[in-house]
């Protein structure tokens, strides 16, 4: 959801000075402030906007002689804006952008070096986004992302081009707006937030990634209310995944069952819906917690056995003072996997009836100077990708996979609002070999 | 994969059919009607008694009905066929033959791939002298004038048709490869699997073991080669995924040419486009399994005539060679004898279950090779419950 992410580059110092304010605030990515955050940066997208009508206002008074020159750029809600073209102007400034247009952008670069193995020491972009919203007026904008993986992408080389996101969202009433398009799962606490300045650790924790298949989008509507209250609700119908894709022959799907199946709205099969359901409350300051709810059939009407995919979980995120504590719990089923395994049995991968991941985290800062803030963290967390299997009889079904639990421990150094440099040490209970040693860089606003 | 040897491997290339599950059962065209009539004249052969239909019996998913290590052909029909006349069926869901990204060789008609495209494929066997051994085109085109069906070639073609014997040639392989790509014949997808794939049938508890000994890459392994599984488009397997590999097969004593020491048959490298590729010599297209029970010969040079001992062979090769191949003076085992020693290294002994040393357990035990024998008779067409 990037209205809870990228900050809008008017809105920097406005941010800023409200959360040098806040010196009793937590870590900068509480709930709380990350609510805050976005009111802000609707403000100052509004503000913007507002500054340059006025600009414009006052040049067509001081011409008004003189036939009404053409505007380069139309006046903020009136729809079918075109937004400049892509170089007609530097592309710092949400005013040269255009009003009520920004600029948003986050990426990382990770080194991992596994203690073990250490032949297979990578680094890597792990991704570089550049994204826009656009406000077409005061109740509507288009969310875009667009994401580039593994830094170069062509038929030779690993990288991926991705539309990652790409919305219009329009406020229906001042508590109710409606999603439609491409857009993030509102699932635990990363998969909506998942900016390298939005978590601790350099990679993303495995329960969110292997088992919540992170970034996790679909296609389809949703309506979203922010309460006054503090609760925000969301629910919707959407693209679901594609169990034909099901590749047993690879490890595809013991390392993400569900990411090995996803369909991120490229060229989707579509005769399965899903839908999804979402609450988090904020009603206490510091205090996020929250749950959510996703269902759907997912052979589209090519397999003859229909099967249901569920996913569910409930979070919760705690920022006292100086500390930031989180916790997510989550379970996925698909249904009817018995028949669905019968003509794959003998290979090595065949479709879990369960999965599920649980992780604890916990991390303080200890030291802040300027924009600077140490924060060490310690994160447990126990996966496991195929925690059970139908019944194929004996000798066919597989043994259902042991859990996997990872200990990551480790410092995030924010050095800028928008920077965080990290490190940390993983360690892996059933994989040893995975034993890794992690630095990244990271960037967002 | 890795390693050069296993270029010649598996792995690539399409292997499942977008229609599968539902087959066109559309009225031939004209082209695919005249192609039907050609593929069973015998009087367009110079024995005046072999036809297409003579090794692609119809009776037998297109393959011989003997049990002949290589057909005979030729005026008098004496002479032995170089290779083991293949299955046609499920052939029109092949391609040209390329190399995958990876370097694996893919795709491709007849057992080197050498031709392009089932119309390529069509023309061949008219003049192989080890077959229908025509003189020529004109010699082909004569017989064809005076074919029973010879005035509708004409209302198709054109009245002034066999004027022009290369053009009416080209006209005699659309046809056939009209008729082979219409008529479902070629691909029923009407086998046991495929009604397990449909969910109207079950398999019996012994063709799952066999399913999943086929399926496991620690087992038979068979899936490296011939996919089963349905593609993520829903579409059927056509257990091959028309790559090549190097089994080092037996020499076949039934095959007259092996009397001589010096004649070898090295498959892909044969190929004059493929002549610089020592590692490539000894490979064979991979073959369809489907109606695979129905056949009465085993690979390219037929050198099995059971079910039974072409599974074994694979999984006792490395375990047992004493049992495949000839003994040398000393005692010692002449293994790939089929092949000059310069090209062993290019057997595939890396992959499993070929991955073995005399001693070692085989992959498969005995009663679990008769599992996978009887899981492949479910891939036979035609199937009633």
């Amino acid at each position: 959801m990037s209205s809870t992410r990228p900050r809008a580059l008017p809105a920097r110092a406005l941010l800023a000075a409200s959360l040098a304010l806040s010196a009793s605030t937590a870590f900068a990515q509480s709930a709380t402030e990350t609510a805050l955050a976005q009111r802000l940066d609707q403000l100052a997208a509004e503000l913007a906007a507002v500054k340059a009508q006025l600009v414009q206002l006052q040049q067509a008074q001081a011409a008004a002689p003189a036939p009404a020159a053409p505007v380069a750029q139309a006046a903020p809600g009136s729809f079918g804006t075109t937004p400049p073209a892509p170089g007609s102007a530097p592309a710092y400034s949400a005013s040269l952008l255009g009003p009520g247009t920004v600029l948003t952008s986050y990426g990382e670069i990770n080194y991992n070096r596994p203690t073990r193995q250490t032949q297979n020491t990578q680094v890597d972009v792990r991704r570089f986004v550049l994204g826009y919203q656009h406000r077409f007026d005061e109740k509507t904008k288009v969310v875009t992302e667009l994401e580039v993986e593994h830094a170069v992408s062509s038929a030779a080389d690993p990288g991926e081009v991705e539309v990652e996101q790409a919305y219009i969202e329009r406020q229906l009433t001042p508590v109710w707006s409606l999603r439609a398009g491409l857009f993030l799962m509102p699932v635990g606490l990363l998969n909506e937030n998942h900016e390298p300045t939005a978590f601790y650790g350099v990679e993303r924790n495995f329960v969110e990634t292997a088992i919540i298949p992170s970034t996790w989008r679909e296609g389809g509507a949703q309506l979203v209310g922010n309460f006054d209250n503090g609760l925000t609700v969301q629910g919707g119908i959407t693209t679901g995944f594609d169990l034909n894709k099901w590749d047993a022959t690879s490890t595809e799907g013991k390392e993400s069952p569900l990411f090995s199946i996803h369909q991120e709205l490229a060229l989707a099969k579509g005769h399965d819906l899903a839908a999804f359901g979402a609450v988090n409350w904020r009603g206490i300051p510091g205090l996020l917690v929250g749950g959510s709810l996703f269902t759907g059939q997912a052979t589209q009407a090519q397999a003859v056995d229909k099967a249901r995919i569920t996913l569910w979980d409930i979070h919760a995120r705690w920022t006292p003072g100086k500390w930031d504590f989180s916790t997510v719990y989550t379970r996925g089923t698909i249904s009817n996997t018995a028949a669905l395994n019968a003509a794959l049995v003998g290979n090595p991968t065949l479709i879990p009836k369960s999965f599920d991941g649980f992780y604890l985290q916990g991390a303080y800062k200890v030291w802040s100077f300027d924009d600077y803030a140490l924060s060490p963290f310690a994160r447990w967390e126990q996966f496991n990708t195929a925690k059970s299997y139908a019944d194929l009889g004996m000798g066919l079904t597989p043994e259902a996979a042991r859990a996997e639990r990872v200990v990551t421990m480790g410092a995030n150094l924010q050095v800028s609002q928008g920077v965080v440099l990290k490190a940390d040490y993983q360690r892996f209970r059933e994989n040893a070999d995975l034993n890794r040693v992690n630095l990244g860089l990271g960037w967002s606003f | 994969m890795a390693g050069a040897a296993l270029l010649a491997a598996c792995g690539g290339g399409g292997s499942s059919a977008p229609d599968a599950s539902q087959p066109a059962a559309s009225a031939l065209s004209a082209q695919a009607v005249l192609g039907e009539k050609i593929f069973f004249d015998a009087s367009l052969s110079a024995s005046g008694k072999q036809a297409c239909a003579s090794c692609h019996s119809p009776t037998n998913a297109h393959a011989p009905a003997n049990d002949l290590s290589v057909q005979l052909g030729g005026s008098l029909l004496d002479q032995q066929g170089r290779r083991q006349a293949p299955s046609i069926n499920y052939l029109s869901f092949d391609t040209a033959f390329f190399f995958a990204a990876d370097g694996t060789p893919t795709g491709g008609f007849f057992w080197d791939g050498r031709a392009a495209s089932l119309l390529e494929q069509a023309g061949e066997p008219f003049m192989n002298p080890f077959e229908m051994a025509n003189a020529g085109v004109a010699d082909v085109i004569a017989k064809l004038a005076n074919a029973s069906y010879a005035a509708e070639f004409k209302a198709v073609f054109g009245a002034d048709i066999f004027t022009r014997p290369d053009d009416a040639m080209l006209r005699v392989k659309l046809a056939l490869s009209q008729y082979q790509k219409e008529d479902t014949g070629f691909r029923a997808f009407s086998s046991k699997y495929d009604e397990f794939l449909r969910g109207k049938v079950q398999l019996a508890d012994q063709e799952m073991r066999g399913l999943a000994l086929f399926n496991n890459p620690t087992k038979g392994n068979c899936i490296g080669c011939h996919p089963s599984g349905k593609a993520a488009d829903g579409s059927f397997p056509l257990f091959t995924d028309f790559t090549y590999d190097n089994l080092g097969v037996p020499r076949n004593p039934l095959i007259a040419r092996n009397d001589d020491p010096a004649y070898n048959d090295l498959g892909l490298c044969e190929r004059a486009d493929l002549a610089d590729r020592a590692d490539l010599c000894g490979a064979f297209k991979v073959p369809s399994l489907r109606n695979v029970a129905q056949r009465h010969v085993f690979f390219h040079n037929g050198r099995f005539n059971t079910l039974k001992d072409a599974v074994t062979f694979y999984v006792q090769r490395d375990t047992n060679p004493e049992k495949w191949y000839p003994l040398n003076a000393d005692g010692s085992v002449k293994k790939f004898d089929d092949l000059p020693p310069r090209y062993h290294a290019n057997v595939n002994t890396v992959e499993v279950p070929y991955n073995r040393h005399p001693g070692d357990v085989p992959a498969l035990s005995d009663a679990e090779v008769d599992d996978v024998i009887v899981f492949l008779k479910t891939l036979s067409d035609g199937y009633r419950p």
